[in-house]
């Protein structure tokens, strides 16, 4: 165990070393493509926008209190909208249109297992996207457009739908074994607890606003929640009160915090594991612009982007999946 | 001056991320396995390129952008085509560490030889003579050897023991890569799964320095040693290093490992060299001699300035490299049989060195 936890700390390092190499070696060098000829750069993205504009009317961008925190995919004519539910928070739910007008809001429904919300949008003119039937196939091109005649970004299906198993979360402590009192004894080193300043002595006296007691009921709450989630802490070292939030990980062997919270990975969503079925794309999306759709080259959603998973993928719900989760939100929603 | 400084900042980035990809280190216990024996041939030799077909390709990739849905459509055509053919070569690599605790590191790695020939990155192989465990995309597994890497220009070499015929990927004959050239990686990112199998990701050359290809395919650590293939399906790369930016992917071009091939097979060198008499430099054509010493050998053998040289011992040239190589390991008194082109036409010429 020792060696591997030296070493993805000895990793971290050169990480944000070789970070700085590369800001210093960045500047003249070889010739470079300009990036508006990469592969998502507006030259090739231009080639994309007869499908991207006719997407337009099928996409909402969602707010909560006036940012936007999703994409949303607009699945009926009356105005029901899915997004990716953990992106949106409490707050003022608002969506803005491709006509540039931002409308109202409410939420309908959540499917937590698949991470989808429903909402009602109140505005006219909407169009359902049209979904793609049949299995995608490897090479195909995965296009995700957004509000713009151009399409956000592009990717091709990279690997072949799979499920994505939950990630078992942790704090990242050990507890004192012969007692039952949340007594912090050790960190796990690169986990949550050790980022947030937790030592070995502290004692925690509440999990998310809940007073705990003992070890068994801190599991509890955490083993409910899941990786990339934060849970809040109330400590107490050498009887002083203090509080933290800790990012719940997964120890092991993909060196989480290499995957998840470094500058390699670029910005990943909090919610990315756990899904019954995933199409892999490798389309570069920010996670605030997950929840619309991924569509191919005939204008079709082949499914609803529901996570940015790490460097090198972005999953889609397919969509034979959302249609499912729509039947399951739409009754209870619409009969009220 | 410049470039030189711009060259020192790319090796520290290699060589600084090289660390960073090893790290796909996993607490899995090493699995057992028979040790193999593996018998070396005294010259292994590198598979020679495979023909450019870049004629047959549709048009779209001779232009320098797609502009309409159907050029994105032949683009779309041509990699649903190429991956059934290009990934059964592509394999995940797992080396043991050696300690006690069961550490194992991964990777990726392309066959290059129906022997078993597996291109990587040296900072995947680490060391020569270390064990390694293939997975095939179609779940078999093969065990094999590291033989020997580079470290600076992060070239690596292993050979699978099993007696095969293996699945293996052709390689791209010397040229440089061209800017906005299409490309698909392949590999593991994150270590082999089997759920999952390997990824393919489409992207473009971005940048082409000396002994670095940049492109703006993701990678991730564990795709280190999996193969860049040209839209050909043609390996024209190996995956070596990242930074944070999306958009920095770097790759060891292939003739890298033309270039360090002595280091990766364990060629050994004469103790006392042969004497040739003519020099070499990488050109459009291939292997072009710059320049011949007077009364020399190769002026006996009446080879000339400007001359190609195509094959020795029927073997092809693709790099000045590859010419300096054999005469380095030639022994004095040999005759070597050259294949030259001179004005377009093709020559055998006996080369006897002193």
């Amino acid at each position: 165990m020792k060696p591997r936890l030296f070493h993805s700390v000895f990793l971290l390092t050169a990480a944000l070393w070789c970070g700085t190499q590369t800001a210093q070696a960045q500047d003249d060098s070889a010739p470079m493509l300009p990036r508006s000829r990469f592969r998502s750069g507006e030259e090739i993205l231009a080639a994309f926008s007869p499908v991207s504009a006719a997407a337009t009317n099928s996409i909402v961008e969602v707010n909560v209190d006036g940012d936007a925190v999703a994409l949303g995919t607009v699945v009926d004519a009356e105005g029901l909208v899915l997004t990716k539910a953990s992106e949106i928070k409490p707050g003022k739910l608002t969506c803005w249109l491709a006509t540039g007008r931002e409308v109202p809001a409410v939420q309908l429904g959540v499917d937590k297992d698949e991470d989808m919300a429903l909402l009602r949008v109140q505005a006219e003119g909407l169009k359902p996207v049209r979904w793609a039937s049949g299995q995608v196939v490897i090479g195909q091109w995965a296009i995700t457009p957004a509000l713009a005649e151009t399409p956000q970004a592009v990717g091709i299906i990279s690997a072949l739908p799979r499920r994505i198993q939950p990630g078992r979360a942790f704090i990242g402590v050990r507890w004192s074994p012969e007692l039952s009192v949340p007594r912090v004894e050790g960190l796990m080193p690169g986990l949550g607890a050790e980022e947030a300043g937790i030592k070995p002595g502290d004692v925690i006296v509440a999990v998310n606003n809940e007073l705990v007691t003992t070890v068994m009921r801190v599991s509890e709450i955490v083993q409910a929640m899941r990786a990339g989630q934060t849970v809040h802490l109330k400590l107490e070292r050498g009887g002083e009160p203090f509080e933290v939030n800790v990012k719940l990980m997964v120890p092991g062997r993909e060196a989480y915090s290499l995957r998840r919270n470094s500058r390699l990975a670029g910005d990943t969503s909090q919610r990315a594991e756990g899904f019954e079925q995933v199409i892999e794309h490798d389309t570069v999306l920010p996670p605030w612009l997950c929840g619309g759709p991924v569509m191919n080259l005939d204008g079709e959603a082949m499914g609803i982007n529901i996570a940015r998973a790490s460097r090198v993928a972005t999953y889609a719900l397919p969509a034979d999946l959302v249609q499912q989760i729509l039947a399951r939100l739409k009754p209870a929603s619409t009969s009220q | 001056l410049n470039s030189t400084r711009a060259l020192q900042g790319l090796w520290f980035r290699l060589v600084g991320w090289a660390f960073v990809f090893l790290a796909l280190a996993s607490a899995r216990p090493a699995r057992s396995q028979p040790a193999p024996h593996l018998v070396v041939p005294p010259v292994l030799a590198m598979p020679a390129p495979a023909p450019d077909r870049s004629g047959e390709l549709p048009v779209v990739f001779r232009r320098e952008l797609p502009i309409s849905l159907s050029d994105l459509r032949a683009i779309q055509q041509q990699v649903e085509t190429l991956v059934p053919k290009i990934s059964p070569a592509v394999v995940a690599v797992e080396l043991d560490s050696g300690s006690a605790d069961g550490i194992v590191a991964s990777g990726s790695g392309v066959v290059v030889s129906a022997d078993g020939l597996v291109l990587t990155a040296g900072h995947v192989c680490e060391s020569t003579n270390r064990s390694v465990r293939f997975e095939f995309p179609d779940g078999k597994v093969a065990h094999g050897k590291t033989l020997g890497l580079d470290e600076d220009a992060d070239t690596g070499l292993m050979k699978i023991t099993g007696s095969g015929p293996w699945p293996y990927a052709p390689l791209a004959n010397l040229r440089e890569a061209s800017l906005g050239e299409w490309v698909l990686a392949l590999g593991h990112p994150g270590g082999f799964d089997s759920k999952r199998s390997l990824v393919v990701r489409l992207g473009r050359v971005v940048s082409v320095a000396p002994g670095v290809l940049q492109t703006d395919c993701p990678i991730s650590p564990g795709d280190s040693g999996g193969p860049l293939f040209d839209i050909q399906g043609r390996v024209i790369g190996i995956h070596s290093a990242i930074s944070s930016s999306m958009a920095e992917n770097f790759h060891v071009p292939i003739t890298e490992f033309y270039d360090t091939w002595q280091e990766l097979a364990g060629v050994p060198v004469p103790a006392t060299p042969a004497y040739c008499g003519a020099r070499a430099v990488n050109d459009a054509g291939g292997c072009r001699l710059s320049a011949i010493d007077k009364d020399s050998p190769a002026a006996k053998a009446g080879l000339k300035v400007d001359d190609i040289v195509l094959k020795i011992e029927d073997r092809a040239i693709v790099a000045a490299a590859a010419f300096e190589r054999w005469m380095a390991e030639a022994s004095p008194g040999q005759t070597l049989k050259l294949q030259i082109k001179r004005g377009g036409k093709l020559r055998i010429v006996k080369l006897k060195l002193e």
